[in-house]
């Protein structure tokens, strides 16, 4: 098995140094069916090894590659950990990857950058199956910081555009505010578990309960480090700013990166370390607010948005969101479950976006388009599926998973659940509105395209729409199929622990849970649902129905429009207090303290005092013979005086 | 001549022979002196493949009687600790040579003889087991590079020179009086000796101030780091090169050689202190870093952040040190180690790199600069590897040495920790702030777009360092093995107290 | 049987280098006389020469068993024939630098090297000197022939004045020193040195006796203080050095120098060693204060000979540390220090001299801009002298302090230790300003070295020398304890 698993890892990595190094020689067409082709390899034994592991319930493989470093007793390794969670992982990174890169033949058909585009995905593919194969922290934090290097490249890929290159600093140092906390929990992990290794950190978990650290809870502690990090990459306010950034990278990598895979890496990661989760109520409660608030506060700023791309990223935002309440609520396999459709639906609609703006040449305010359903009928379905899935339409795949979520939230025991239940069945309206309100302004009602583009508009090439059937299919079915044995048949069972007793919202779950098809009629009867029509239902009135209302209803509530487009004014914040305080306490500290203190003053100022007595002393050398005369008598005379007093008693002398 | 001697002498002598090639003949001299580092090179790899790691004693040993008078002599040897930086300083050396290659134009000869020189001498430093030949290495190897800073150096080099030879000179007085005094205790300079000579509380103290003066001007550690900017700034590409990768290491071996053994009870009671100016020297000289104008002080002073770490590896070992568990001190001490010599590949990498756009544009502030990917694109590419690397990214070997300190720190003090991990925030915010500026983004200066790309001696040059951080990054291991008895003996020697 | 002079052979073999110095003083001053304007590089061959058989009758008499003639007034011993040796090859390789000197200045003439001889006797009667007459003797001897020397150069007015200046000084000084020798001389009630020590040692010494030596050491002390230059007698160095001809300055920088450290030996270790405590104390005090006035002082100097008087007197500081100790290595450290500063100072001179021309001096520190690029071999050389000064290993100097700080910490000085390194490194600094300006500066006037041949390579090998004993100096140091 190991070899599988190696060459899973392995396969994109060569891809990604054959298109990087020669991608030139070899042209296009070679690189990029080179590149497609590993990941292929990788998609099929990703299927393979979900077969193995998660149909057959094989057992789990852990084991280390080779030792990274070895210091006295701890030993640190890179090594895989596959099991049904890894599984899953696999399976839903190699699909979409796969996918990315097909569409990516089409997308960035007329870039310079193409076969270096190829290599950086196919480098991120390698780096985000090494984070979630990783037997241990180490190596969950290189895949952590690996995809973040990936995806600084990716959004700075257009470096000639100052917004790209501000917006991919941005994110890359967001997410390092996000791996400092990340790192000092991993640190803390090491402290009293005395490894690195999941497995023998878990095992040793005993001997961290009842230890207190800051006065708290020393798990507590170290969770909410480890969920700091997951903030970063999971983007969960307010270390959020960053994701709506990186949208000026290429559509293809917002897709892939900034929307299935790598911003659920924090949610992967949680689950991951289910076991220490479980042990701090504070720290779970605390995750379920941040993922209740970015869900709804985000959603909110979807439906200002005008660029769409920008709209399809706030919902990114508001689902992670989603993912983080269900891991809050200790229903780890729903937010993974949630994981994996959204991967499916977000990434769809994300391509759908990019067919779009192809074929708008690069248009993406949602303004100037409308109409473009005759025009692009299989993007449009695919779209329609899309959106249905994400505002989880009865059965469709959001639908499952983002009722269970609502449910566990429901049965959650936590404090502040109530709250937090309230927040996401808004959520629900918000999402509904928001996505239905692009999807009409982009497909129906007449268009307002400029009639240079509206000539030569038509639906995408192949490369581009064969990906989005590929991906609407799992966006409709995934759910239906995966629901019953993901959520309660043990798929996942081997990788989360969930302590039942205190955490009941999944066997509350399995308790009402009657099927996947008994949903769907049951759903008429719950509050979700009619949110979603109502949703949809206001979307149509605003961008169809009844345009004019949309300015009436802005004009009215302008402070609230206001507070919306001004983004709840994180990025001024940032702006202001970090930026601008930071460069001017590093200028404070060079110009006044390092420059001018110690510099200045301390090292050039005692030389300067140095010359000063010099030249103090100097004068007594007058030239004038009978002033030496003087001097030397005088001095004879102190020396006698001296002579005459002092005795034999030596100077400045230390017996020893 | 055994093999270690060769390693000193074969330099020193290369470089006189290349003085009297003169600069006439520089092509001679170019081809003389550079076949000379690497076959210094190669048979310094000798130390490393016929080195024993399972003991801590010293290895390759040469004694020979020097001064009798005071039962000196030339006692050289190498152990964990001291031979990974011989590697460094010869295989920095060879880079340093070719970088200069056409770049130095005036007075070439001189030049390359001067580096042949210092390599010599350097590794004396790092191979002497007698103090008194310690000294004298260390202190001639400031002549060297204040000629290096005073003659190729910048517009306002003689400043930048006389204020590094005499900071450094005055650092280093004072451990020449210690040493002095430690003799006339125990009646013998050699540093093993020494290692077991014991001292009374308030001697170590004053023995462990001494050694500091003239360990943390070299490092260099907050607040005597003052020279190292001007120097950094004044020299040329070559010097700032081997002043960072290499000079700077010779404060942080002192710590590990002389301050920890010698003085263990000492460096138990100022412990704090250090740490608490090593954490300065990361935060503090972070946010100095970050508002620099010019890219070679940048990069000095992110030097001087990350030696910090180097010396908050070292003397956190006694808050780290666990009875049950000795992990925490050891991750400390090594992580030490590694970080020195993965800051020798990273800063040496970023200096080269600032030394391509300088040989070009005659320029080092970053105003000058933006949008050279769009003219360079390959040199981008080892640009922005290097300042991952010098943000400590994994799988670069800058990470390395951060992890290992950082993990140490959470063991010893969590709050150093705290402060010691901000590092990557800050690090990255100054490095990659500064790579925006000068790589990405449109082209504002026309100037650039007639850049043109790196030729192959520069390939050659950037591509052996990016191979060397890579592989440290992502296997350290056999760094680290050969450290370990070394290291764990030193940790015994540090633990037990002298009083 | 004591007082009496005999004058067999046996007993004058013992002054014979310095019978036979004085006789050919005689031949070349008569010579010199009668050589016509040609022909008078000869005096200048005869005076090496004459040095040169003197030095080796010098030589051939280490070893010699201790032996006091002239009724106990002259002694012969090891460290008599060995600062000889060395004082004969100081002064051939000075008479080599002086001669390009001369001829560049046109200050060639028979007189010099017949003044530099009698002083050279002077000089050696004073190492040799063992009662408190011949001592003085030859200290007379040997400032008289030092003032004229300088007024030399007759038609410089800063040379007048320089000697002028040494000269009322000098008298002053020694007329203290007699004044001292005569104090010592009443209490003890006798001139020879080893009667000195024997009354000095007594153990039932009163303290009106006690009182009278010490004042007479104060004296003595003085008198040396001033030859050495030590601070607050310092005075005249300066102003002497500068005005002085650069080739008189170098000889006074350096052969006297170890005549006057002879002296001290003479007078207050193997006199008044006993005494040791009560002149310690001032020496440490006069050593510190001329360490710190000679580094700090010389920050201001822009005249490369004025520099490195002070220089000279922060040097002077360290060598006295040696006596402070009160030990036999502390002394041998002394005379090493001694040593290696004549060498150091003579190779610094000799390269000023190796850039004299007519009617240049090359005594600014700005005439060596570019040095380094004219001719970068005798930059090296001022490079590794100048180094050598500031302490920097692996050159000779640095052993020379080396030895000093060892014995003083030893001797439990710390703190002296610590403040005379600190002093040290400062004054490192105006050394580097000399390197500065050969190396990182640029030429403003094109420097040519008109120096012949022979005075190339002796000043190659006087640095080199630097460099090589500076390598191993383990015999120089065996060597200046032994004398003890």
């Amino acid at each position: 098995m190991e070899n599988i698993y190696l060459t899973i890892a392995l396969a994109p990595l060569v891809g990604a140094i054959i298109a990087g190094f020669f991608g030139g020689m070899l042209g296009r067409t070679a690189t990029h069916t080179i590149t497609i082709l590993g990941v292929l390899v990788s998609t099929v034994l990703a299927l393979y090894v979900f077969n193995h592991h998660v149909i057959e319930q094989g057992s789990i493989f852990n084991q280390n590659l080779y030792t990274w470093m070895q210091i006295g007793s701890l030993n640190v390794s890179v090594g895989f950990l596959v099991d049904n969670l890894t599984s899953v992982m696999l399976v839903v990174v190699s699909f979409v990857s796969l996918m990315v890169h097909i569409y990516t033949i089409g997308y960035m058909h007329d870039d310079d950058g193409y076969t270096k585009f190829f290599s950086y995905i196919s480098l991120f593919t390698f780096s985000m199956f090494m984070l979630v194969m990783s037997n241990n922290f180490m190596q969950l934090f290189f895949g952590w910081e690996a995809v973040g290097l990936v995806s600084y490249l990716l959004i700075g890929f257009w470096h000639h555009k100052e917004s790209a290159v501000e917006a991919n600093l941005k994110a890359f140092l967001v997410n390092r505010v996000g791996d400092f906390g990340f790192l000092l929990g991993i640190g803390l992990v090491l402290a009293f578990s005395g490894s690195l290794d999941y497995m023998e950190v878990f095992s040793s978990l005993d001997k961290v309960v009842g230890q207190s650290l800051w006065g708290a809870d020393l798990i507590t502690v170290i969770c909410l480090l480890l969920f700091v990090g997951a903030m970063g990459k999971s983007a969960q306010v307010p270390l959020h700013v960053w994701l709506p950034g990186s949208m000026e990278g290429p559509t293809p990598i917002s897709a892939l990166i900034h929307a299935a895979t790598m911003v659920t890496a924090g949610i992967f990661m949680v689950s991951r370390m289910s076991p220490m989760f479980e042990l701090s109520d504070v720290a779970l409660t605390v995750v379920m607010v941040i993922g209740a608030i970015t869900a709804l506060f985000m959603g909110l700023l979807g439906i200002v948005q005008n660029d769409i791309k920008k709209v399809v990223a706030y919902s990114t935002l508001s689902q992670l969101g989603y993912m983080t309440v269900a891991l809050g609520v200790s229903a780890y396999s729903v937010a993974i479950f949630h994981l994996m459709t959204h991967a499916f639906f977000k990434a769809l609609l994300f391509l759908g976006a990019g067919s779009v703006i192809v074929a708008m040449h690069h248009e993406q305010d949602i303004r100037k388009m409308g109409g473009l359903r005759k025009k692009m009928p299989i993007t449009y379905w695919t779209g329609l599926i899309g959106t249905l899935a994400l505002i989880g339409f009865p059965g469709f795949a959001g639908f499952y998973s983002k009722d269970m979520i609502i449910e566990a939230v429901h049965f959650s025991s936590l404090p502040y659940a109530g709250w937090v239940y309230y927040a996401v069945v808004a959520g629900v309206f918000i999402t509904a509105f928001y996505s239905f309100r692009m999807f009409f302004l982009v497909f129906h009602g007449e268009s307002r395209i400029d009639h240079h583009t509206e000539k030569h508009l038509h639906e995408s090439a192949p490369s581009i729409t064969f990906p989005l059937i590929a991906l609407a299919i799992p966006s409709a079915v995934i759910g239906y199929l995966t629901i019953d044995p993901m959520l309660f048949n043990g798929w996942l069972d081997n990788a989360i622990t969930v302590d039942a007793a205190k955490h009941a919202s999944m066997t509350e779950l399995s308790k009402m849970f009657h099927g996947a098809a008994a949903m769907i009629p049951h759903a008429v009867y719950t509050v979700p649902f009619w949110m979603m029509v109502g949703g949809i239902a206001a979307a149509w009135i605003f961008s169809l129905y009844r345009t004019q209302w949309a300015t009436w209803v802005q004009s009215k509530f302008q402070g609230i429009n206001y507070i919306l487009e001004s983004l709840y004014g994180f990025d001024r914040f940032n702006e202001i207090v970090f930026v601008g305080g930071v460069k001017k306490l590093g200028n404070f500290l060079w110009k006044v303290s390092d420059a001018g203190l110690i510099d200045k003053m301390v090292v050039n100022g005692s030389a300067r005092l140095i010359g000063f007595i010099g030249s103090v002393v100097r004068p007594i050398q007058t030239g004038y013979v009978y002033h030496y005369a003087f001097f030397m008598i005088f001095s004879l005379l102190i020396i006698l005086t001296w002579a005459l007093f002092a005795g034999d008693n030596p100077l400045l002398q230390i017996e020893f | 001549m055994e093999l270690l001697s060769l390693l000193i002498w074969l330099p020193i002598f290369g470089g006189a022979l290349v003085i009297f090639i003169g600069n006439e003949r520089a092509d001679t001299a170019r081809w003389l002196s550079v076949a000379i580092s690497v076959l210094v090179f190669v048979m310094s790899l000798s130390l490393y493949t016929g080195f024993d790691s399972a003991t801590h004693l010293m290895q390759f040993v040469e004694k020979a009687s020097w001064i009798s008078q005071f039962n000196i002599n030339y006692h050289i040897g190498v152990d964990g600790i001291s031979m990974p930086l011989i590697i460094l300083t010869t295989f920095s050396t060879i880079l340093v040579l070719i970088a200069g290659w056409e770049v130095i134009q005036k007075r070439t000869a001189h030049y390359m003889a001067a580096f042949l020189m210092m390599e010599g001498l350097i590794i004396g430093v790092f191979s002497s087991l007698d103090a008194i030949l310690f000294y004298a290495f260390w202190e001639a190897s400031l002549i060297p590079m204040l000629l290096i800073i005073g003659i190729w150096g910048g517009d306002n080099r003689v400043y930048a020179a006389v204020k590094f030879f005499l900071y450094t000179f005055l650092g280093s007085v004072f451990m020449l009086v210690s040493l002095i005094y430690m003799y006339n205790k125990g009646g013998s300079f050699s540093i093993l000796d020494m290692h077991n000579l014991s001292l009374t509380a308030i001697e170590q103290a004053w023995i462990f101030w001494a050694f500091f003066m003239a360990f943390a001007v070299k490092v260099p550690m907050f607040p005597v780091h003052t020279w190292l900017p001007d120097a950094h700034v004044q020299a040329p590409t070559g010097g700032s090169v081997i002043l960072a990768a290499i000079m700077l290491k010779m404060g942080g071996y002192g710590f590990f050689r002389f301050s920890l053994p010698i003085t263990p009870d000492a460096s138990l009671q100022f412990s704090d202190v250090v740490i608490a100016l090593s954490l300065i020297a990361i935060v503090y000289i972070g946010f100095v870093a970050l508002v620099q104008r010019d890219m070679k002080k940048l990069i000095a002073y992110s030097s001087i952040s990350h030696m910090g770490f180097v010396t908050l590896g070292v003397f956190a070992l006694f808050l780290a040190y666990r009875p049950d568990s000795a992990e925490g001190a050891l991750l400390g001490l090594e992580g030490a180690m590694v970080q020195m010599i993965s800051h020798g590949f990273i800063s040496a990498a970023m200096f080269l790199v600032v030394g391509v756009l300088y040989d070009r544009l005659h320029s080092r502030e970053i105003s000058t600069y933006g949008g050279v990917i769009n003219s360079m694109p390959k040199f981008t590419g080892f640009a922005v590897l290097f300042a991952m690397a010098n943000a400590g990214l994994p799988g670069t070997s800058g990470f390395v040495g951060e992890f290992m300190v950082i993990l140490a720190a959470v063991q010893a003090n969590i709050w150093y920790a705290v402060l010691a991990a901000t590092t990557l925030i800050v690090g990255a915010a100054y490095t990659l702030w500064m790579v925006k500026r000068v790589f990405w983004g449109p082209i504002t200066n026309p100037a650039v777009e007639t850049l043109n790309d790196i030729n192959g001696r520069e390939f050659f040059i950037l591509a052996t360092l990016a191979l060397a951080v890579l592989i440290m990054g992502l296997y350290p291991q056999p760094v680290i093995e050969v450290m370990h008895a070394s290291i764990d003996h030193l940790l015994n020697q540090a633990l037990t107290s002298k009083l | 049987m004591m007082n009496t002079f005999q004058f067999d052979t046996a007993s004058l073999l013992a002054a014979l280098p310095e019978i036979f110095l004085l006789s050919s003083i005689v031949v070349i001053l008569l010579l010199d006389l009668f050589l016509t304007k040609g022909f008078k590089q000869v005096t200048y061959y005869l005076t090496q020469a004459s040095l040169f058989i003197t030095g080796l009758l010098a030589f051939n008499l280490i070893g010699h068993p201790e032996t006091i003639i002239l009724g106990n007034s002259f002694v012969l011993d090891d460290m008599a024939s060995v600062f000889k040796v060395f004082m004969m090859g100081a002064a051939m390789v000075a008479m080599v630098y002086s001669r390009h000197y001369l001829t560049q200045h046109s200050l060639f003439r028979g007189e010099y090297f017949v003044l530099v001889l009698l002083s050279i006797l002077g000089m050696m009667v004073m190492v040799s000197g063992y009662s408190l007459l011949t001592l003085y003797l030859g200290l007379e001897i040997l400032s008289l022939s030092l003032y004229t020397l300088i007024a030399i150069a007759r038609k410089r007015s800063s040379a007048i004045e320089a000697a002028l200046k040494y000269f009322v000084l000098g008298a002053i000084a020694s007329g203290l020193l007699l004044y001292g020798m005569s104090m010592i001389y009443g209490i003890s009630g006798s001139l020879n040195i080893s009667d000195i020590a024997a009354f000095a040692s007594d153990a039932n010494l009163g303290s009106r006796e006690t009182l009278i030596i010490n004042f007479g050491l104060v004296f003595l002390v003085i008198g040396i203080a001033f030859k050495l230059g030590a601070v607050p007698f310092h005075m005249w160095v300066p102003d002497v050095y500068q005005g002085s001809p650069t080739s008189v300055t170098m000889f006074i920088s350096t052969v006297p120098k170890i005549a006057a450290v002879a002296m001290l030996v003479r007078l207050l270790i193997d006199g008044l060693g006993s005494m040791h405590t009560y002149w310690s104390d001032l020496f440490m005090i006069l050593a510190l204060l001329s360490i710190a006035l000679g580094s700090v002082v010389a920050l201001m100097q822009t005249n490369i000979k004025r520099m490195l008087a002070y220089s000279t007197i922060s040097h002077v500081g360290f060598i006295m540390l040696g006596f402070v100790t009160g030990v036999i290595t502390g002394y041998g450290a002394a005379v090493f220090y001694i040593l290696v500063y004549v060498l150091m100072s003579l190779a610094a001179f000799g390269v000023i001299i190796l850039l004299n021309k007519k009617g240049f001096e090359a005594d600014q520190i700005s005439d060596y801009k570019g040095l380094s690029k004219s001719s970068p071999w005798f930059a090296l050389m001022m490079l590794v002298v100048m180094l050598s000064m500031a302490g920097v290993p692996p050159f000779i100097g640095f052993y020379s302090k080396f030895f000093i700080l060892q014995q003083v910490v030893s001797a439990g000085f710390i703190t002296v230790a610590i403040i005379a390194v600190v002093f040290a490194v400062i004054s490192a600094y105006y050394y580097l300003q000399i390197i500065k300006s050969m190396y990182f500066n640029d030429a403003e006037q094109e420097l040519t070295i008109a120096a012949p041949m022979d005075m190339k390579l002796v000043l190659s090998i006087n640095a080199v020398l630097i460099l090589v004993v500076g390598l191993f100096p383990d015999f120089w140091m065996k060597l200046s304890i032994s004398l003890f």
